[in-house]
């Protein structure tokens, strides 16, 4: 209940650490107010009362309706296509193929490898090859099925290692591998020498869906001046615009990309809005009218991309006291069809090179070796999923951890303890950790709150009957700030006015995780007005500066951080103005709550914030702030993966109870903590919010979700057959918050989005194997795979 | 051809010529211009379309548009009454709102449940939402928002 609720969550602030790196904000500055605070989100009540406008409650008068025509073949030569038929049909305005794309023909997050109108070959079931536009939705899809197209079957490839065979079909004239990505430290074989237990064991994940509530729907308007504009629920209005301009021909500034509000995105709303922005501009270009094309919930599953599959093989070395000595693992990422956002940019971008860093865990570990295939396959494509390749990763090595410790008869949280990163660790990449590094924090946290002694004592029989078995499961995690890119930076513009009101432009976007209301907090506290006087400047490329995409858990922190500059341009006019007006030093000036006063003499004289910027303004003095923060330089070495390759990383534990049910292999989440070290929490009640989100997901990926393929066909294409969890999947969560300030982070702050969603999933399934034994090392743990596990060992423990 | 239906929206009576394929949320969607209800899956599955029919909550994605005639129905819109009702107000202050596109649904399948128990335990309020997906919250604060309204309810009854 709601008092409970309060009583259950907690925000705890740790020692500081003391390290001194030039940090941005002086951490535990006097008196944050904003910040910190649990202020109402701003869209919220707007949403609540159903007025809040998603892409498909625009107006839709005067649009032609977009169709895409989808192979039906997972990897096929097109012999001929005919769109006669199609033109004819009444109500068709257009109905275009490869050869009708005015500029390039790809489009793609990373490469343009993605065809936006295959003209030679399909390369998965869902690759388009014929846009069609038609005065309703109906006629269009009529269209479709008067378009004829002869194709010349070609063998697939459906599993990454026979992608990677010799004289497997080429399904991209460069080859099936896009990478071989290596991480060498140390000597691997001289650590398995001083093992003591060397476990190996392969681990496998499938393809995954967002399951965003909010089908795709983007649009394309055509302006008088002959710029395009496009619209739709966005993560990345700059990577729209950057592919919607080539594949049209035009230079970057005729094109002008706009966020409408995202009904969810959890990284899926990077890709998808590039496919449908541009192949609804190259119609719009077409027929000089505006297109929009919507995707029904069947056609999200088929087109848009997915969480990447991998298969994971571990070998690992431990001393028989805990200690790792060796870590070795390959890595099989299949991308699918096209490369989306699966590819290196240098020098420690794109998901699989993050995959690989993060592979061998949040431990130390003196001895590594990845080595990280990507590949292309005929399913679709692999892009950004809450955790870019992180949880993936997770999954293996929190298992093998689990099964490291029941071979050496040691507690899973003490091997892990033995093991963890904290303050000077050194990464597997070589990294020294030189702040804000708590991992164990969190360790200790969860243990108790959670009671893991007692209850991992307790594990057993649930019933005298005898159907149902008790057990706890821990997993930890970390996961970065920042992309690792070379270009990765953020800029803000901030306005001031006379009145003292106050516009905050940012091309950060919003899809539910706050956005809109953290980064006002934080524009409102640096200039010591009110929440209320800051308006929020929504992303359109025409009005913000270049922000990046709003991914990585990047945006509080680098967004954060350039807001926090553009404010202190504006800062030294006021400053300047406010230290004649009360005839001291502008060191000693204190910008609080609308008011402006001598910080040796609070109760003295106070001048209101807008009597300054009226005074400043009158006097001719910059209240234009621009704001640009880029962070530290990443690094990572091609050959070795050595390098320090994102500059800090947020922390977790999370522990699990769960009952099976040893009959049927029925999993209930009965009990769950998890704990975070996020640096600063800037709104405490929002970041709840995106933990109980997280491990909602974290859950289903451990229990019950999975993209089934057939021959490259989605078999589960609705939310009928596709499980997520429900309300009554899920377990009384109790978040734990911690702070251990980064120097870099605004107010100290550090990543959140996608660390809740990391160790959810091994901590569920390690859960599992406690409770009944069998482990299910290919996911999802659903009955069917918990009930084969359980067989496999001949029966449940029956102690 | 077109069907009239008669029907009777958020205390507002209503005579239209309906298609009958259409469903009852293209109708209030399309023809009434009442877009709080949103189609997540068009096929029953996640709730998002929920709208209250003579006082029970239905997926207005699987119910034909002729079939509607007669019935009384609300939607989100329907529940403000100059300020936000007790359960849209509950949902901010608790933070159960993400991205928002299941609110909507979710705030008519709670209003039901109330109207019906006033008083409902927690696995009855989890069972009773447990037909509207939400992807973003873990529901968490959803529960909550509804045990705080019902408490209120409760408490505004006494007084
Ligand atoms: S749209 Fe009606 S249940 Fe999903
Ligand atoms: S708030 Fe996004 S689906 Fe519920």
């Amino acid at each position: 209940m709601s008092q409970n609720s309060e009583e259950k969550r907690q925000v705890k602030t740790l020692e500081r650490e003391r390290l001194d790196l030039g940090r941005l904000v002086k951490v535990g500055e006097a008196g944050l107010r904003i910040v910190g605070d649990s202020v109402r989100r701003t869209d919220d009540v707007l949403k609540a009362t159903g007025k809040l406008k998603y892409a498909a409650d625009y107006p839709q008068e005067g649009f032609l309706h977009g169709k895409i025509l989808r192979s039906p073949y997972p990897h096929a030569l097109i012999r001929s296509i005919d769109v006669s038929k199609a033109r004819e049909l009444p109500g068709v305005v257009c109905a275009l193929t490869g050869g009708d794309v005015p500029g390039r023909n790809g489009f793609g997050a990373i490469l343009p490898d993605q065809p936006v109108i295959c003209q030679d070959k399909v390369r998965y079931i869902g690759d388009g090859v014929a846009l069609v536009a038609a005065e309703s939705e109906r006629i269009a899809q009529k269209a479709l099925e008067l378009i004829r197209v002869e194709y010349e079957e070609l063998p697939a490839v459906f599993d990454p290692r026979d992608a990677l065979a010799e004289g497997a079909p080429k399904i991209h004239e460069t080859g099936n591998q896009i990478s071989l990505d290596k991480l060498r430290k140390g000597d691997v074989e001289a650590g398995f020498a001083q093992a003591d237990v060397i476990l190996e064991r392969t681990y496998q994940v499938p393809f995954l869906e967002h399951a965003y509530m909010e089908p795709d729907c983007c649009w394309a308007i055509p302006q008088p001046d002959g710029t395009m504009m496009v619209e739709g629920p966005m993560q990345a209005p700059f990577a729209v615009r950057r592919n919607v301009a080539p594949v049209l021909g035009v230079p970057i500034n005729m094109v002008r990309a706009r966020q409408i509000h995202m009904g969810g995105g959890f990284g899926g709303k990077e890709d998808s809005p590039i496919d449908l922005c541009c192949r609804a501009a190259v119609l719009a270009k077409h027929t000089g009218r505006p297109v929009r094309i919507s995707l029904e919930r069947e056609e999200v599953t088929l087109q848009t991309c997915k969480r990447h599959p991998m298969i994971m093989e571990l070998k690992v070395g431990v001393t028989k006291d805990g200690k790792l000595t060796a870590f070795k693992s390959t890595v099989y990422d299949e991308q699918g069809a096209y490369a989306s956002l699966g590819p290196k940019i240098p020098p420690a971008g794109g998901s699989h090179v993050h995959a690989m860093v993060m592979s061998p865990g949040p431990y130390e570990i003196e001895n590594c070796w990845v080595d990280a295939y990507l590949c292309y396959t005929n399913h679709p494509y692999g892009g950004a999923m809450r955790g870019f390749g992180a949880p993936q990763v997770h999954i293996a090595h929190e298992q093998m951890m689990d099964e490291l410790a029941a071979e050496l008869g040691m507690d899973p949280v003490d091997i892990r303890r033995k093991n963890a990163f904290k303050l000077g660790s050194k990464t597997a990449t070589s990294q020294v950790l030189d702040q804000s590094v708590g991992l164990r924090e969190t360790l200790d946290a969860c243990e108790e709150r959670f009671g893991w002694s007692q209850r991992s004592d307790s594990a057993g029989w649930v019933d005298a009957a005898k159907t149902k078995r008790r057990g706890v499961g821990v997993a930890m995690g970390w996961y970065r700030t920042s992309i690792g890119t070379g270009g990765d930076a953020c800029g803000a513009n901030v306005h001031v006015h006379e009145d003292g009101s106050v516009i905050l432009y940012s091309g950060i976007t919003e899809m539910g995780q706050g956005a809109f209301t953290v980064l006002p907090q934080i524009c409102a506290e640096a200039l010591g007005v009110e929440l209320e006087d800051v308006r929020l400047v929504k992303p359109d490329t025409d009005l913000v500066p270049e922000s990046g995409p709003t991914v990585g858990s990047r945006s509080t922190t680098l967004m954060g951080n350039a807001i926090i500059l553009a404010c202190r341009q504006v800062r030294e006019s006021l400053d300047q103005k406010a230290a004649e007006m009360l005839g001291v030093e502008p060191e000693r000036l204190v910008f609080c709550g609308r008011k402006v006063f001598d910080r040796d003499n609070p109760d003295g004289k106070a001048l209101e914030f807008r009597q300054v910027a009226a005074a400043a303004m009158a006097s001719g003095m910059r209240l234009i702030g621009q704001g640009w923060w880029a962070p530290p330089k990443a690094s990572l070495d091609p050959e070795t993966g050595q390098g320090s390759p994102y500059f800090v990383y947020t922390y977790s534990t999370h522990m699990a109870e769960v009952e099976v049910d040893v009959q049927t292999g029925e999993v209930t989440v009965t009990d769950y903590v998890a704990a975070f070290d996020v640096g600063k929490a800037i709104n405490p009640k929002a970041l709840e919010g995106q933990i109980e989100g997280g491990v909602a997901m974290g859950l289903g990926y451990a229990l019950m979700e999975k993209v089934v393929l057939e021959n490259g066909m989605p078999q589960n294409m609705s939310l009928q057959n596709y499980l997520i969890p429900t309300m009554l999947d899920m377990p009384d969560l109790k978040p734990l918050v911690l702070e251990q300030t980064n120097q870099h982070g605004p107010y100290g702050a550090k990543g959140i989005g996608e660390m809740p969603n990391i160790p959810a999933t091994p901590a569920v399934i390690n859960a599992v194997a406690n409770a009944c034994g069998g482990r299910v090392r290919s996911l999802p743990a659903n009955p069917e795979a918990v009930f084969w596990a359980i067989r496999e060992l001949g029966g449940p423990p029956q102690d | 051809m077109k069907i009239p239906i008669e029907f009777v929206v958020n205390g507002e009576p209503q005579a239209l010529f309906v298609k009958p394929n259409h469903t009852l949320l293209d109708v209030l969607r399309d023809d009434l211009g009442l877009l709080g209800a949103k189609k997540g899956c068009g096929e029953g599955k996640c709730g998002t379309c929920t709208v209250i029919m003579d006082g029970k909550p239905v997926n207005s994605c699987l119910i034909l548009a002729p079939r509607a005639d007669g019935s009384d129905i609300i939607t989100v819109e329907g529940l403000a009454d100059g300020e936000p009702h007790p359960m849209q107000k509950a949902f901010v202050e608790q933070g159960a709102v993400q991205c928002g596109f299941c609110t909507p649904g979710m705030i008519m399948t709670a209003c039901a449940l109330l109207d019906e128990k006033s008083d409902p335990s927690e696995e009855e309020i989890r069972l009773a939402l447990s037909g509207n997906l939400c992807r973003c919250t873990g529901y968490a604060k959803i529960v909550e928002a509804v045990q705080v309204c019902a408490q209120r309810i409760q408490q505004d009854k006494g007084a």
